[in-house]
Parts: C-alpha cells; sequence; structure tokens
C-alpha cells in the first residue's frame, strides 16, 4: 500500500507540472468567502492531538478546527504536492518527510515572533539537520524505534546492543516491523556503516545483515507492535517506545532498552503549508499547543514525548522518570534521524523486497 | 461421504467469512482496551463512542456518501447497461470495453487521476468531488451486474410488448425493469459496499471538511485502533444486515407479482 502511493507520487511529480497553471484558479475559489467563520485546517493522524485540547482551543480563540486524517507520510505527502501546498493551513510530518517538503518549496516559515510559547520548547529537539534553526517546522512530539522486551521472559542485561537481537538465544522470538528505513538503520548500525547512506554497498552490507537475522524473526507488525508482545507471541521486539508504553500499561513487566549504538529517533512537527489560507490562525495553533497544559495531555494521552519543558515540571513524578519516554540525553544525543534520501530509497526498497522474498 | 464432505466443507468457509466479524462483534463489548482477553462484559465502548463526535459525524457522512452514490451509480449505470444492451451507436463496441477498463484500473491510478480533473476544473475538494469519484468507481459494476441479466433475457418479449402498443416508457417500466430487478439491486448493494470501504480514492479526492469512516480508522495506526471503533463496526454492520433484508424483501415482493 505504502509502496503503491510512493509510485503514485513519483507519478504526481510527473504530472503536477502539468497542471502547475491551473493550481492558483483553486486558491481563488477559497478566497471568495473571507467572511467565513474563522477555522484552521489541520491535517493529521487521526486522534493524534487530544481532543479536549482541539475544544479547548476553540473555546478560547473562536476558531474552529477541521481535522483531515491520511494514513501515511506518503499519502500526505502526495496530496500537499498536487494542492501546491494549498487546502491546508497545519501539516505534521515526520522528520525526513519534512525534509523533502521543505526542499521541494511546498513549506512557508514559521514567523516565531507570533509564537509566545517557543521558549517553552526542550532544546535537545530543536535545530536538527533536517530543519536547520527550526526555519519551517515546529517539533510536536517525538519518539524512538527501540528494543522492547518482555522482562520475564529475557534478561534486560542481556541486551546493551543491536547485535544482541542476532543472538541464537533470541531465534524463533524476535519480531521486528515492517518499516524498512528503521529496519535498515537498525542492520547499518550493526555493519557499521552509516546511517543515511546512499551507496549501493552500503546498504548491501546492511542487507547482508538482516539476511543473518532473518530466520530469527517470528513476527513482522507493524500495524500493531505491541499485540505479539503481549498476547505473549514473541519475547522481544523492536517497535516504536508509544507502543512498548501501551504494553507496558497492560502486562507491566515491559522494559525498553535504548542499545549502545543508539536508537532511532523521530520527531512528528508541525509546519504550514506553502499556499495555506489561514496562516494567522496556524500560528495562533501552533503557539496553543507550545502551552505547557497541550503537551501534558498529549504526553498523557498518546505516550509520546512533547519537546515542551513547562510541560515536564505538571507531569507526574512516575511519568517524568519513564525512560520509555523520556530517555537520558546521552541516549537522546546517541540517537539519529532518518534523513530524505532521495533517489537512493529505491536501493533501499529493492533489499527489502528481496529480504521479504526470502532472497 | 459425499454429503459430510460437502457439509465439511461449508462449515469451513462460513467459519471463515464470520468468525473475524462475531470476534469484532465479541470484542466491542469486552472491557479490555486491546482486546487481546476477555476481561469482562462491558458497554463503555459504546458509551465512549457517543461521546467521540468525531467519530460518528465520520461514520455518517461515509452512510450518506454511500447511499447517494450507490443510488445514482445504480440509476446511471442501469440506464447505460440497457442502452448498451438495446440500442447500436458508433463507439458501441470502444465503449463497453471502456467499462471494464475503469474497474480493472487500481485504485491509486483513478484517485491521482480525479485529483487532477477536480484541481484542472477548480472543484473545491470535499462532499461533491468525493460523490463524483464514488459514483465514477461504482459505475461499471453497476453496468456489468445489469448487463450480465440482460443477456439471459429474451428480446421477443419487448418485441411483443411493442406488437401491444407500449411506448418506450412503458417497456421499460414494465417489462425491462421487472425482469433486472435482482441484478439492480445487487448493484446498488455492491456499489454501496464498495463505497463505504473504500479508503484510496477517498483519501485523495475529500477535502478537510469531509471526514469518512474508513479514512479516520486507517490512520489510526498512529496512535492504536481504539475500540470504540469495534463498536462503530458493530452498529455499521447491523445497519448494513438491515439493508440487505430490506433489498431481499424489495426482489421477493417483486416476484409475487
Amino acid at each position: 500500500m505504502k509502496k503503491l502511493i510512493l509510485a503514485a507520487t513519483t507519478l504526481v511529480m510527473a504530472l503536477s507540472a502539468c497542471s502547475d497553471n491551473k493550481a492558483p484558479e483553486t486558491v481563488s475559489t477559497a478566497e471568495e468567502k473571507p467572511q467565513k467563520a474563522q477555522k484552521v485546517v489541520v491535517y493529521n493522524w487521526t486522534e493524534y492531538i487530544p481532543a479536549d485540547v482541539l475544544t479547548a482551543f476553540t473555546e478560547e480563540t473562536g476558531i474552529e478546527v477541521e481535522y483531515a486524517t491520511y494514513e501515511s507520510n506518503e499519502a500526505m505527502f502526495a496530496k500537499v504536492k498536487l494542492l501546491d501546498g494549498a487546502g491546508y493551513d497545519i501539516v505534521v510530518p515526520s522528520t525526513y518527510f519534512l525534509e523533502k517538503m521543505r526542499k521541494q518549496d511546498l513549506l512557508q516559515p514559521i514567523d516565531k515572533s507570533k509564537l509566545s510559547n517557543f521558549a517553552n520548547l526542550d532544546t535537545d529537539m530543536l535545530n536538527k539537520e533536517y530543519d536547520p534553526q527550526n526555519t519551517y517546522s515546529v517539533p510536536y512530539l517525538w519518539g524512538s524505534t527501540s528494543i522492547a522486551i518482555n522482562a520475564d521472559e529475557v534478561d534486560a542485561d542481556s541486551i546493551t546492543s543491536w547485535h544482541d537481537l542476532w543472538k541464537p538465544e533470541f531465534s524463533g522470538r524476535l519480531m521486528i516491523m515492517d518499516d524498512l528505513r528503521d529496519m535498515f538503520a537498525m542492520a547499518l548500525k550493526v555493519a557499521g556503516k552509516p546511517l543515511n547512506t546512499s551507496s549501493e554497498a552500503d546498504i548491501k552490507a546492511g542487507y547482508e545483515e538482516l539476511k543473518k537475522l532473518w530466520p530469527s524473526i517470528k513476527v513482522i507488525n507493524s500495524d500493531s507492535p505491541k499485540t505479539p508482545l503481549i498476547q505473549g507471541n514473541v519475547d522481544l521486539g523492536v517497535m516504536w517506545n508509544g507502543e512498548a508504553y501501551m504494553a507496558q500499561q497492560e502486562m507491566g513487566n515491559v522494559k525498553f532498552i535504548y542499545p549502545q549504538e543508539g536508537a532511532v529517533l523521530w520527531v512528528d512537527s508541525f509546519v504550514i503549508p506553502k499556499n495555506a489560507e489561514n496562516v494567522e490562525n496556524a500560528h495562533k495553533f501552533i503557539d496553543f499547543m507550545l502551552r505547557a497544559e497541550s503537551g501534558k495531555a498529549a504526553i498523557e494521552e498518546l505516550g509520546y514525548a512533547a519537546p515542551n519543558k513547562a510541560s515536564y515540571a505538571l507531569l507526574d513524578e512516575e511519568l517524568r522518570n519513564n525512560t520509555m519516554i523520556f530517555p537520558s540525553s546521552e541516549d537522546i544525543a546517541k540517537g539519529s534521524f532518518h534523513q530524505d534520501l532521495g533517489e537512493a530509497n529505491l536501493i533501499y526498497e529493492k533489499y527489502w523486497e528481496l529480504l521479504k522474498a526470502g532472497k | 461421504m459425499a454429503r459430510i464432505s460437502k457439509a465439511l466443507y461449508l462449515t469451513i468457509l462460513m467459519l471463515l467469512l464470520y468468525v473475524p466479524i462475531f470476534i469484532l462483534v465479541v470484542n466491542s463489548f469486552n472491557a479490555s482496551k486491546y482486546g487481546i482477553k476477555w476481561t469482562g462484559f462491558s458497554t463503555k465502548w459504546y458509551e465512549k463512542l457517543v461521546q467521540n463526535d468525531a467519530l460518528i459525524q465520520a461514520a455518517l457522512n461515509s452512510l450518506t456518501v454511500s447511499i447517494i452514490a450507490a443510488t445514482m451509480a445504480t440509476v446511471i449505470g442501469t440506464l447505460a447497461a440497457v442502452a448498451l444492451y438495446r440500442y447500436d451507436f458508433k463507439g458501441k463496441k470502444f465503449l463497453s470495453g471502456m467499462v471494464f477498463v475503469s474497474m480493472l484500473t487500481p485504485d491509486i491510478v483513478m484517485a491521482i487521476a480525479l485529483l487532477i480533473v477536480f484541481i484542472t476544473l477548480g472543484i473545491s475538494l470535499g462532499f461533491i468531488s468525493l460523490l463524483i469519484a464514488h459514483i465514477t468507481f461504482c459505475l461499471p459494476f453497476v453496468i456489468i451486474a445489469v448487463y450480465a441479466r440482460l443477456n439471459d433475457f429474451d428480446k421477443r418479449m419487448i418485441l411483443a410488448a411493442r406488437d401491444l402498443g407500449a411506448s418506450e416508457w412503458r417497456i421499460f417500466r414494465l417489462v425491462i425493469l421487472p425482469l433486472i430487478l435482482p441484478a439492480v439491486v445487487s448493484g446498488w448493494l455492491l456499489s454501496f459496499t464498495l463505497s463505504l470501504d473504500d479508503v484510496i480514492v477517498s483519501a485523495f479526492v475529500t477535502g478537510p471538511g469531509y471526514e469518512i469512516l474508513p479514512l479516520k480508522v486507517y490512520s489510526m495506526v498512529k496512535v492504536g485502533v481504539s475500540p470504540e471503533v469495534n463498536a462503530i463496526s458493530t452498529i455499521l454492520l447491523v445497519v448494513s444486515l438491515l439493508i440487505v433484508i430490506a433489498s431481499q424483501l424489495i426482489v421477493r415482493k417483486d416476484k409475487t407479482l
């Protein structure tokens, strides 16, 4: 499905050239009705912003929130690209899609002077390579991909490195996700190659490592990676921290381990598309989301970290100290982000397909 | 022996078809959040659902679009099938061939194509664009269902009706329509189902003001699908069942006439 959309995105790029001259028309039809009620159009994952926060925003500002959803970054990108950055006021892309949108000139700079709460942000999550100086983005939530274990079955001390997943004792007890970037990041670390590499030789080295790991894998699941762990189908798995957090809530003895080579980190950020209609309201919305209370609500409801120092102070001590949500500064520093790879994506795709085909 | 194996085969078939749905319905009453273990009977997901305006609105939007799209596709498709069957005109072969092409076009291609058309024509994305798209992809299924039925149909009946002095409209209403009604009804049901659970085309052609249920549910992968979805699916299942029963009654009533 994702691959289809990726292919479609390529098609979009080819076709959008033909429709470019017409695109402004849609913008003008939308502008014909300025006296409509104030609104902001948010394009995001379903329930990725707590409903109470949205209601509070509308009550306070009188701005209606129109919330539209997408089911993958690929689909979101294709649509924003085809609409030439019009129609939506806020989008929430993940790291490397943010980079891609920035490079393709689909975003507009965010005016920090309108964000009175910008200082609340944790500097650990600012000024990253995918958007230097945060010219175009404001981080909303972040998390990591790392190793979750059922501590009743697996000794937590036996895992300190990504290498440990290759140990024969875990054969047939392991789960991975159907996410080629995350899985290759892990394999490239094990192979000692740079992440975000575009060299086919490096990618092949990662592929060789994954091929060795393949027989040990019992389940591949990225729709709900927590489920096999909770069901006891697997004893350990590579998954997102939010999923591990939910598994911990359900079954208790789950540990989330950040390997010494570093976990894969991701950030979902607010951006404003280039031709957004309600730019002023979009800034108000972002500023509202940067409030301490909004960040707190998001952390508590979603189990991912909002990089908001003011929110940390409001959290329960137990939640604040849960390293599943808030890894230590050292673990953050060791972690790495995905970057937009451009054409090299195809090489990754090729090897990922080879793996899945069992070759 | 043959009877036993036949019964076994049917049982397995039925289990495959209905066990997943049964589990979903049961889980909508399960107190556990992840539905992995049974932790007790509860209606709390239904109570939560009632408060989840966004989800209910999306479900209502889905039903509205599906019913209108299925009805319009059925009307247009039935007329098209009758035209293809009864009349000879230039490009008829080409047209009936194209019906298959558009049916076999992958969703994603159709989605992008429709989106480009809407952008080019300046149609803003929302209910109207979604409806047009749904009618478009439902249409070939209706045409094919009705056309297949027409092909089994004795042409002399039309001639007889004309002999007896019936106008074209009366022939259609009193001869053709009653005979093809089962196909029309199944074409409608097929369209309704296709429209109700479409994700790919809808993702591209709907706008922010008009969210539909499959999109919302599909997008939940990020935070985990909530059990409220089981509840709303159960309700939709009941609605669909009622529609199927109603359609069966329509067909049956017609037969007794």
